[in-house]
């Protein structure tokens, strides 16, 4: 059990003033890029993991998280405003966010969203709090023989429900692993297709292939669907009457159980690997929509739709966490991106995060709750200076963002070599993004990949080299 | 619904797989057994699945739809000005080179206008300038 002593400490870093500015500072830049169609938070927080080297380790990560958060919830923005969702997992929103925003109430659409998704975050971030602690401690009594076994069963998910296809998925899974032994094999030291560059003997840096693939190679794409005159990002209707620009306590009140609902629906998910926010949302409309006694006002502006969509899709962020601060297993690639942020720090992920790194730990829940609160208040502050910022045009954001990226990289990796490894696989992410080839799958099944091989062989050694007995193992210190 | 993308795809996995399980993992991965992996063990093992899975993709495609191929020629255009960006900062310097490709990607993109412009050449590089050189202390590439 976590003794008490540590819980406060690491709230109580948490809500230091210097930790605040730095949660501040991601939520604003979070609201900034989940505006923008085609950046959106895991673009940014891929970006901004190399400028967080130099920072102490809680500040890092509230950085990121504040990031992830804001970008989030601003994804609506644009699904409401122009019907384009900065994010995926918006898409859902624009369903009766777009419709409310034609009939003159934009700023009624984007506030539900906001508060909604305030709600569905703070809700999935109680569990996350309660929950991950108990389930460490049974992590920790799992052997390698369950950890490889968890893992296989993680890849099975993944690869069965990103994306379209089931063999595709099955196809960039192993495209990661097969990436992930590109350096010295985790037994003997041997290298292994570094092709004489001693550079990629400790294996190809995750910063390099994680901004490569998610950020470069979107950016790429975006870039190569620009076709005529360069437009803003975004284009702002006017608003409509007073009470049309805000959303009443009866209004909020009557959605509570819709967003309890879709809270639920996005937890639950959100601690299965790999279903993410999208899922959440969209099964989360589709049921408020069925349950409902007027379903026929779905879909052309009703509250109850935004409340559902976004109450979901905030509470993956925080379930996401569970699977990676349990197990060590990222469930999306936000929280490969947190657990790469971590490695960078030199903290090691997994079930004795608990144990090592208690006050942090309990610091970041802190974070993830002094978020929230932030989300509300930037969101509500923000909102019209965000549409205004995010006016600019593509080729100034785009052409920022790859700045951006080639410094971020060549600091984290102290030289031009992390920047030619992000090239290419900005090349890979095009190629595997353009054939329908999931890169989310790669990206978590790559940084799964040495611990993948280790704990095979750790269990081939403890199963004596019969695999078939992967199937019959227990943990050897079960509780039952 | 045309099935020819993911045919193409699947040939093209499964060559991959099949030219680094033949020649490419055979000579760049040591085969010694001193353990219970061999160190090509993991490497051989997924490139066969890959080849298995291309050839499945050949012979049971989906329905997947290719971008345009002027999209994907602008791509390609970009990707080699990033690349001989690349080229010239590793010759130059992240200071001199960061006008120099800001100003040629906004061009390719379409972007005209001299205010615009005049923010992503010289403000969009002095404010990265400003933040890792004078705030995080740290050198530029």
């Amino acid at each position: 059990m976590i003794d008490f002593s540590i819980i406060l400490a690491g709230f109580s870093d948490a809500f230091t003033l210097w930790n605040l500015v730095f949660v501040l500072f991601g939520v604003v830049v979070g609201h900034l890029v989940g505006a923008v169609p085609g950046i959106g938070p895991v673009m940014a927080m891929a970006i901004a993991i190399p400028f967080t080297f130099g920072f102490d380790t809680l500040p890092a990560i509230a950085f990121l998280v504040g990031v992830n958060k804001g970008g989030l919830v601003s994804g609506a923005v644009p699904a409401v405003l122009i019907n384009t969702p900065g994010t995926p997992d918006a898409a859902a929103t624009a369903l009766d966010g777009y419709p409310l925003a034609r009939q003159g109430k934009p700023l009624k659409a984007t506030k539900m969203a906001l508060f909604s998704s305030v709600t569905g975050d703070t809700f999935s971030d109680i569990v996350l709090i309660t929950v991950s602690a108990p389930l460490a401690i049974l992590a920790l009594r799992m052997g390698p023989v369950e950890v490889l076994a968890l893992m296989i069963f993680a890849f099975s998910v993944l690869s069965g429900l990103v994306g379209k296809s089931f063999l595709k998925g099955v196809i960039a899974a192993t495209l990661g692993l097969l990436f992930a032994t590109v350096g010295a094999d985790p037994e003997n030291y041997n290298p292994r297709l570094i092709f004489g560059h001693y550079e990629l003997y400790d294996g190809l840096p995750l910063v390099s292939v994680a901004i490569g693939m998610l950020a470069m190679s979107e950016i790429i794409r975006r870039l190569s669907e620009i076709h005529g005159e360069v437009k803003s990002a975004v284009s702002v209707q006017d608003a409509g009457n007073r009470n049309d620009q805000r959303v009443t306590w009866k209004e909020y009140w009557s959605c509570r159980y819709t967003m309890l609902r879709g809270a639920g629906m996005g937890t639950i998910l959100g601690a299965l690997p790999g279903i993410g926010s999208t899922a959440a949302a969209f099964l989360s409309y589709s049921t408020t929509k069925a349950l409902s006694t007027k379903p026929e006002t779905f879909g052309k502006g009703n509250l109850q739709g935004i409340a559902a969509a976004e109450s979901a899709n905030s509470a993956v962020v925080g379930a996401n966490l569970i699977p990676l601060l349990t197990l060590g297993i990222p469930g999306s690639v936000s929280a490969a991106l947190i657990i790469s942020a971590f490695m960078i720090h030199g903290i090691q992920p997994g079930p004795l995060l608990f144990q090592d790194q208690g006050r942090l730990i309990y610091g970041l829940f802190g974070t993830m709750i002094m978020a929230n609160f932030l989300n509300l208040w930037v969101g509500q502050l923000g909102l019209r200076i965000w549409v205004k910022v995010v006016s600019a045009p593509e080729s100034i954001i785009f052409s920022s963002a790859i700045l951006l990226c080639i410094v971020g990289v060549g600091m984290a990796t102290n030289g031009l070599f992390g920047v030619v490894v992000m090239l290419i696989f900005a090349v890979i992410g095009y190629l595997m993004t353009s054939a329908g080839l999931s890169v989310v799958i790669f990206i978590i099944t790559f940084f799964l990949g040495s611990r993948f091989e280790i704990s095979l062989s750790q269990s081939l050694a403890l199963m004596n080299a019969d695999i078939t007995r992967i199937v019959g193992s227990t943990p050897s210190h079960w509780p039952c | 619904m045309s099935f020819r993308a993911d045919r193409i795809t699947g040939a093209l996995i499964a060559t991959f797989g099949g030219v680094l399980y033949l020649f490419i993992i055979p000579r760049f991965v040591d085969s010694s057994q001193s353990s219970w992996i061999r160190p090509d063990t993991i490497p051989l093992a997924t490139s066969f699945v890959i080849v298995l899975c291309g050839a499945f993709l050949v012979f049971k495609p989906t329905a997947h739809s290719l971008q345009n191929l002027r999209g994907h020629f602008k791509a390609v255009l970009f990707f080699l000005l990033l690349a001989l960006g690349l080229y010239a900062m590793s010759m130059f310097g992240f200071v001199y080179i960061a006008p120099l490709l800001a100003l040629s990607l906004m061009l390719l993109i379409g972007e005209r206008r001299l205010l615009w412009l005049g923010l992503g050449v010289i403000g969009v590089p002095f404010a990265i300038w400003l933040l890792v050189v004078r705030v995080l202390e740290r050198s530029l590439p």
